[in-house]
């Protein structure tokens, strides 16, 4: 029993940063349809930012320079990049962040060198026992963020104007201009969040506790790993990101134990297109229907 | 939707271009002007060694150190004269662990040099190891697998995984860290690394009834938190790990987060000093890293020698026992040269007549005293236990001089004759 309840709680505490991955992969999706697979770049560029300041001005503030600075990155693909091709298909513009991810991607790798460094110094490693379980403090840290954060993403998107744009947008685009929904803005706005969301996510990832790897190529696959976890919740669905994140990390534990550490690899696949048969649009994911 | 799924499938599965191509090992004999004879990678004036390292990849502090340990002796040698009145010069190429990148790394280098003073990861042996049984080029891969040992060509310097995990075990149960009957976990990586290092605990395991839980891990993974909470669930009273470094780190701090508090023991390349300077290394005081070769900061006389050449040389990597080992590697290749030499033959034939001449390559207590003369068995099975220690430079300090455990002595390598 203690160790199903520790799988448990391992498996919680990575699916709450797999839930913030999935949803800046959500919130661009539910604005533009595009679907960002430079959001692990994002992930890296974040984290890059951490390290190259932290000495100089302490961790905390080097935190919020590089969340800011991956904020700020996704805001410059989208307005330097996405925006210029407007009436391009959807298709055609994930494929180009496939380009932006491989060259952002491969100049960090370069600068990093020899060297894998971990940067979450501020909770790393220093776990606290309740009873026989063992909770992991950057794993806390990340499910009170990811709850914090979430929550706040919700309350925005149901009373804010900001929130009620971007749903109009995601439910028909070409209304939402017509009522004088700045379409530019809102999709801007969605790539800065994610951008943001992804700068948080990598104080986690690159930890002792969260991926036992510091900053390095490794991290941009956790951060491409969550999109199954997109995928799984529905890519167009807020709910669907959380829960598809908490059932990644909670089938790795559990299947790593239960099954094998192998298998444990692709059972979030399985799953996945387990639910993609029955549900074609994921767990929470909005069906397309076309008139014929 | 549909469209989106086929991309992730696309994107999801990666793509394998296999790379082939066949080549003869034939090479030109010519005698120069001293009446050695000589090929490929000799010059009258010349001889090129091959070093394949992984300097960018998941054994990089190990490979890098070995590297420049290769070029300590190469400076050395070449600084009191060469050998066989030729200058010593090695081509150093980076595979990055990638065995498709070796694979086209291989056929520039190979015809350029007498043989391969280094070269590092299983997965790269397995790759070209046809090849340089083909080209008959003599191997000293830094990889310490027994299943290599039925390629003519290679020569490796030290012992193997698997008498290695013998030799630690029998440690660990002289110090009664473990008793017959004990659950024991193994974590190891797939291909030969990982599969060479359960062959010899199951081998002890079998002896003394241990229960053995084996967990098969690639190289890339990292994150051994949940791999950890089973094994803790199994009860077992140790882990041996045969795995990379960042997975030893991962391991050792899953363990003591967890409160499984066990004896951690490793085969020699799992170790990276760069570990105590990690969030794990408060985790580290359990693990006991077996190898054949001494710690950086052993106290024997050769050992320090070069310890101070590494300094001298301005180095900016942080040391580790590949240093020293990549010194002996090169040293044992000398007394195979000076043999060759000796013969009148430089020739790749000429190196490995010599290689298997060579029944007691000496590298100053670098390495356990060395015997290629048997074909297919381990050239030493004597090992030094070693501690992580941040004080010492290296990160290393033995707590066991080199020894052999009897079930070390009873074992049969896969190719052993």
């Amino acid at each position: 029993m203690t160790t199903f309840l520790q799988l448990m709680v391992n498996g919680l505490g990575k699916g709450a940063v797999f839930a913030l991955l999935a949803l800046g992969f959500v919130v661009i999706y539910k604005a533009t349809e595009v679907v960002n697979f430079a959001h692990g770049s994002l992930v890296l560029f974040g984290g890059y930012l951490v390290l190259v300041t932290k000495d100089h001005i302490g961790w905390a503030a080097a935190a919020i320079i590089g969340i800011l600075s991956a904020g700020l990155l996704a805001l410059a693909v989208e307005r330097l990049l996405l925006a210029r091709s407007r009436h391009a298909d959807p298709f055609s513009l994930a494929l180009l962040t496939i380009g932006v991810d491989v060259i952002i991607t491969e100049e960090i790798i370069r600068r990093l060198g020899v060297s894998v460094p971990f940067i979450g110094d501020a909770w790393d490693a220093k776990p606290i026992q309740l009873g026989g379980i063992t909770l992991f403090r950057t794993h806390l840290v990340a499910l009170l963020v990811a709850t914090v954060l979430i929550t706040a993403f919700f309350l925005a998107s149901r009373y804010t104007n900001w929130g009620i744009a971007m749903r109009a947008q995601a439910e028909n685009r070409e209304a939402a201009a017509l009522v004088g929904i700045r379409s530019s803005r809102v999709t801007a706005s969605a790539w800065l969040l994610a951008g943001l969301l992804a700068g948080i996510a990598v104080l986690f990832i690159a930890t002792q506790d969260f991926s036992g790897a510091g900053l390095s190529r490794g991290t941009h696959s956790i951060a491409l790993a969550a999109f199954p976890a997109a995928i799984l919740g529905g890519l167009d669905s807020t709910v669907g990101a959380i829960v598809g994140g908490v059932a990644v990390g909670l089938v790795d534990a559990l299947s790593t134990y239960y099954v094998s550490f192998a298998f444990a690899k692709s059972a979030v696949f399985l799953v996945m297109l387990v639910v993609l048969v029955v549900r074609p649009a994921g767990l929470f994911g909005t069906r397309e229907t076309t008139r014929v | 939707m549909k469209r989106l799924l086929a991309m992730t499938v696309a994107l999801v599965l990666p793509l394998s271009l296999a790379a082939c191509g066949t080549k003869g090992g034939a090479e030109t004999n010519t005698g120069s002007a001293d009446g050695v004879q000589t090929g490929v990678g000799v010059t009258d004036s010349q001889i090129t060694l091959g070093v394949m390292a992984d300097l960018s990849g998941p054994f990089k502090s190990l490979s890098t150190a070995i590297t420049h340990g290769n070029e300590l002796w190469v400076k050395d040698l070449n600084a009191s004269g060469g050998v066989c009145g030729r200058q010593v010069k090695l081509e150093i190429v980076d595979h990055g662990y990638k065995a498709e990148t070796a694979k086209t790394l291989y056929p520039q280098l190979e015809p350029k040099v007498l043989g391969f003073v280094q070269l590092t990861g299983s997965p790269i042996m397995a790759a070209l190891g046809k090849d340089i049984e083909t080209d008959k080029v003599t191997t000293t891969p830094a990889s310490w697998s027994s299943e290599l040992l039925g390629n003519p060509y290679v020569m490796i310097v030290g012992t193997t995984y698997d008498v290695e995990m013998i030799d630690g075990l029998s440690y660990l149960q002289k110090q009664g860290l473990l008793k017959d009957g004990d659950a024991v976990g193994h974590i190891y990586v797939d291909g030969e690394y990982g599969a060479n290092g359960l062959r010899g605990s199951k081998y002890y395991a079998e002896q003394h009834n241990l229960k053995l839980s084996e967990v098969k891990i690639t190289s890339t993974d990292t994150d051994l938190t949940n791999v950890v909470t089973g094994l803790k669930g199994k009860g077992v009273k140790a882990i041996l790990l045969t795995t990379t470094p960042k997975q030893t780190g991962s391991a050792a701090a899953a363990s003591k987060a967890l409160g499984l508090n066990v004896p951690i023991l490793g085969n020699n390349p799992s170790f990276d000093p760069a570990l105590l300077q990690s969030p794990a290394a408060s985790a580290l005081n359990k693990l006991y890293i077996v190898a054949s070769s001494v710690p950086y900061s052993a106290d024997i006389p050769k050992a320090k020698e070069i310890a101070q050449k590494y300094q001298a040389a301005g180095y900016k990597e942080p040391p580790n026992a590949g240093v020293p080992y990549g010194y002996a590697v090169a040293e044992v290749w000398g007394s195979v040269l000076r043999k060759a030499c000796d013969n009148k033959d430089l020739t790749r034939d000429g190196i490995h007549k010599a290689m298997q001449q060579t029944t007691s390559a000496d590298t100053e207590g670098l390495v356990a005293a060395l015997n290629f003369g048997s074909p297919g068995a381990p050239a030493t099975r004597q090992v030094y236990v070693a501690q992580p220690d941040a004080s010492v430079p290296g990160g290393t300090k033995y707590v066991q001089q080199l020894f052999e455990a009897d079930q070390a002595k009873t074992y049969k390598a896969p190719h052993e004759q």
